[in-house]
């Protein structure tokens, strides 16, 4: 069986949903957080096997800005974490709703 | 202007003494008491002597200016809208009379106060107060307009304050500072003078619409002629009526200024002030200001007299008012003077009463006449003042050389006191030569200055008012018989105190002016001689800028007559000078025989002892000199007084005026709008306004608020949505096609 193109957009749309599905169901902003970053590496496979079925690099730069964005954002992204749990004592997104209008 | 120029420095000297004896004066008296003394009293004498030499050089000016009045202008002062005030000097002859007057006599009195004041802790002071006095003098008899007039009138107010109270600590037996009040006393009755003159001063303006003098007087002649009514907004008057008002209010101010009844009281009080300031404030120039005021302001009166106007209620045309006030103010304070022991009261009492006969010469018309006993006033009451002033010196210095051989200190030794005087003739014979022409210049003794000027009031008194002249006669009796007293008690008889036995004559510095103004006082009548003014006008009529010329021809330039004829009025050029045989032969025969009877028979034995009761005392005109007026002005004028001011106080000020308008009328109002702007317009209008805009918001916005739950995952899913529905937007045709 020749794994074809189709198989990794599958792999990859199967990821991305799992990723987005856990953003909108847990509660646990760390386990949000790697569901972000499962569907940030979905969208990296996608386009890494776009670039090898085109033959085209563009893809696998784009990979490369991809992961410094995610290294950038799990930096900022923990660190407000880190201070929120300081402040609360809790890292529940459910109980951060300042938002709330 | 030529000549004029130097007019300002007139003013501007005595400011210059101001400065140096203010500033540095006492620096010199203290860093040594000999040479300071001289540095101080030179400097004050040589600016007083300089002006002197200005007003002399004023004289020269209009001589040759054909005596035409020169207006200088220093700067304008106010400038707002109608009203326009410059700082002007009005060189006349009136005003270089004055000048000559103030600037002559103050210049003696300056010398003579350096040997009088010798010793004393605030020599420089003394010197600034009197250099202060000149230079508001000067302002008072300069100014071109009745503010000036006014600024320089209030400033000798306060000298004449300051002088007064100038031995501010000196307190009596009973522990009171006796000084200090008369000072105040000689104030405060002032201002009542003083709010006289700025109505006054008010109502000309609100008249004539300008305060300077020949425009006042221009317009005023003008609206005689023409007849027309005064407009004060919706009211009119008639010109009679408007300036009869004026003239009385100025009547008021130079009963304050002058001593008048009945503001005179605190003239005999001022006598604290040292006998120098007594002689130049109090008898030769301040007091004469309201006399000034009634001359320059001459026109004014004449229009009043020749309309007919009177005074309601009283019948009395506002000239004829100043002649009695002045003929009774003669007569009374002549009283007075009878029972006073003190050598300065006597004179005090007399300088009101003198003043007296000037204040009625002018309110029947006798400007020239008033004038001139202004100026003969000034020469002999000045010299009775400067001797007493240096009797008053023996006297403490023949006391200090008792009490320090005994060491017994006499503390009740009054120095002032004739009492204890007599036979001062032999102890100070230049005091006692000067003091007895001064005395018969006063009595009116021929042909001595006062008899001149004297006679000439009392002979415009026969011609024109009847009852002045019975009065001043009568006045002069008086005048008469209490220098015949005093003459008695203080230089003949008997010694009758140790001091007076010890008792010497006082130095140069105080004699020369003594001698000089005595030879003033024998001379002065030369001013205005009856017979010699129709010659002397004729010879200048001839030779214009002849140096010799009357008073009565030199003032004319300044002092309008008026006559009323069927026409209107007519300028006169020329009065001359009137001698009645008949009067001055009555008045003379009356003045020698009341010295005499004063001189032989009431004071020819007593007073023996200092102890020795007035022969007077326990006589009819004891009492009546003595009891009426303090009675009348403590349990009479007083408390009627306090009363209008009880009134205007409690009952317009506050009742009327602070409770009732402030509080109802203008605080209510005022109120009212407030509450209004704040509650309604502010709180209902602008915030209603503002409010309703947000509520309107706020009610707009509650049904979205729903979707901003706050949760991150609730935007995340709105995203994924979104991007589904975009992706299924674009994709759909792809899919289906």
């Amino acid at each position: 069986m020749e794994l074809t193109i189709n198989w990794y957009i599958a792999l990859s749309a199967i990821l991305f949903s799992l990723g987005a599905l856990g953003v909108l169901t847990r509660r646990n902003a760390i386990i949000v957080f790697m569901s972000i970053e499962m569907m940030l590496n979905a969208a990296n496979l996608a386009f890494v096997a776009f670039a090898r079925h085109l033959g085209d690099l563009d893809g696998q730069v784009l990979v490369f800005f991809v992961i410094t964005v995610a290294a950038a954002e799990v930096a900022v992204g923990l660190a407000l974490i880190v201070n929120i749990f300081r402040s609360k004592k809790s890292i529940n997104i459910d109980e951060i709703n300042l938002m709330k209008g | 202007m030529g000549i004029f120029g130097l007019a300002p420095l007139i003013l501007f000297l005595p400011l210059i003494g101001v400065l140096f004896n203010g500033l540095v004066g006492r620096r010199f008296v203290d860093y040594n008491r000999q040479t300071g003394e001289k540095w101080s009293g030179w400097f004050a004498s040589i600016m007083a002597l300089s002006a002197f030499a200005i007003a002399v050089a004023m004289l020269l000016g209009l001589q040759a200016n054909e005596f035409h009045a020169e207006i200088v202008v220093l700067f304008d002062w106010i400038h707002a809208g109608d009203f326009y005030v410059p700082w002007a000097m009005q060189v006349d002859t009136l005003s270089v009379t004055m000048m000559l007057v103030v600037t002559g006599v103050g210049s003696l009195i300056h010398i003579y106060a350096i040997g009088y004041m010798h010793g004393d802790p605030n020599f420089s002071r003394f010197f600034t107060y009197l250099n202060l006095f000149l230079f508001f003098m000067l302002i008072l008899v300069t100014g071109n307009n009745y503010l000036m007039l006014f600024v320089g009138w209030e400033g000798v107010g306060l000298c004449s304050f300051l002088l007064i109270g100038f031995w501010f600590d000196r307190v009596n037996e009973k522990g009171e500072p006796m000084n200090a009040n008369a000072a105040r006393k000689a104030f405060v009755a002032n201002r009542v003078g003083d709010l006289a003159m700025i109505l006054a001063m008010s109502l000309t303006f609100w008249t004539f619409k300008t305060l300077e003098f020949q425009p006042v007087f221009d317009s005023a002649v003008e609206m005689f002629e023409s007849g027309h009514m005064v407009h004060f907004g919706l009211f009119e008057a008639s010109l009679g009526g408007v300036l009869t008002a004026i003239t009385a209010l100025f009547l008021a101010g130079a009963a304050g200024k002058s001593a008048q009844i009945p503001l005179y009281v605190w003239l005999p009080d001022a006598m604290a002030g040292p006998t120098p300031v007594s002689a130049l404030i109090h008898a030769a120039t301040m007091v004469t200001s309201g006399i000034y005021l009634i001359v320059r302001s001459n026109v004014l009166f004449e229009i009043v007299r020749a309309s007919h106007a009177v005074i309601p209620g009283i019948n009395i045309s506002s000239p004829d008012l100043v002649a009695y006030t002045g003929a009774a103010t003669a007569l009374v304070a002549g009283l007075i003077a009878f029972t006073q022991n003190d050598i300065k009261k006597v004179l005090a009492y007399s300088t009101v009463s003198q003043l007296g006969f000037m204040v009625a010469a002018v309110g029947m018309g006798a400007y020239v006449a008033g004038m001139f006993h202004l100026i003969t006033h000034a020469f002999f009451k000045a010299l009775l003042f400067l001797g007493s002033g240096s009797v008053i010196h023996g006297m403490e210095h023949g006391h200090h050389h008792i009490s320090h051989g005994h060491h017994d200190a006499h503390d009740d030794f009054d120095p002032q006191d004739m009492r204890t005087m007599g036979g001062l003739r032999h102890k100070m014979p230049w005091t006692f030569r000067t003091y007895m022409v001064g005395a018969l210049a006063l009595s009116g003794i021929f042909p001595l200055a006062g008899f001149w000027s004297k006679d000439e009031i009392l002979a415009h008194g026969n011609d024109h008012n009847v009852i002045v002249y019975y009065v001043l006669t009568f006045a002069a009796v008086c005048t008469a018989f209490y220098m015949g007293r005093q003459l008695k008690m203080v230089f003949f008889g008997e010694s009758r105190h140790e001091a007076a036995d010890h008792a010497h004559e006082s130095p140069p510095t105080m004699t020369v002016p003594l001698i000089i103004l005595a030879v003033l006082a024998a001379l002065g009548g030369l001013l205005n001689l009856p017979f010699l003014s129709e010659p002397i006008a004729e010879a200048n009529h001839h030779h214009a800028g002849g140096i010799w010329l009357a008073l009565e021809g030199w003032l004319e330039h300044s002092i309008q007559a008026f006559h009323l004829s069927e026409e209107g009025i007519i300028h006169l050029p020329h009065t001359p000078v009137v001698l009645s045989p008949l009067v001055a032969g009555i008045s003379t025969v009356l003045a020698v025989g009341a010295l005499a009877l004063a001189f032989f028979v009431v004071y020819g034995k007593r007073p023996s002892s200092a102890t020795d009761p007035d022969p007077l005392q326990k006589t009819p005109i004891w009492w009546m000199a003595v009891l009426p007026f303090d009675t009348l002005y403590m349990k009479g004028i007083i408390p009627l007084f306090n009363r209008l001011a009880d009134f205007l106080g409690y009952t317009i000020d506050w009742d009327l005026w602070h409770n009732f308008f402030h509080e109802r009328v203008v605080r209510d109002t005022f109120v009212g709008f407030a509450n209004f702007a704040s509650d309604v317009l502010d709180r209902q209008g602008v915030d209603g306004l503002v409010n309703g805009a947000g509520q309107v918001t706020r009610w707009l916005s509650s049904g979205l608020r729903q979707s901003q739950t706050g949760y991150a995952r609730t935007y995340a899913l709105s995203i994924l949505l979104g991007t589904v529905a975009l992706l299924a937007y674009f994709l759909w045709p792809v899919i289906s096609g």
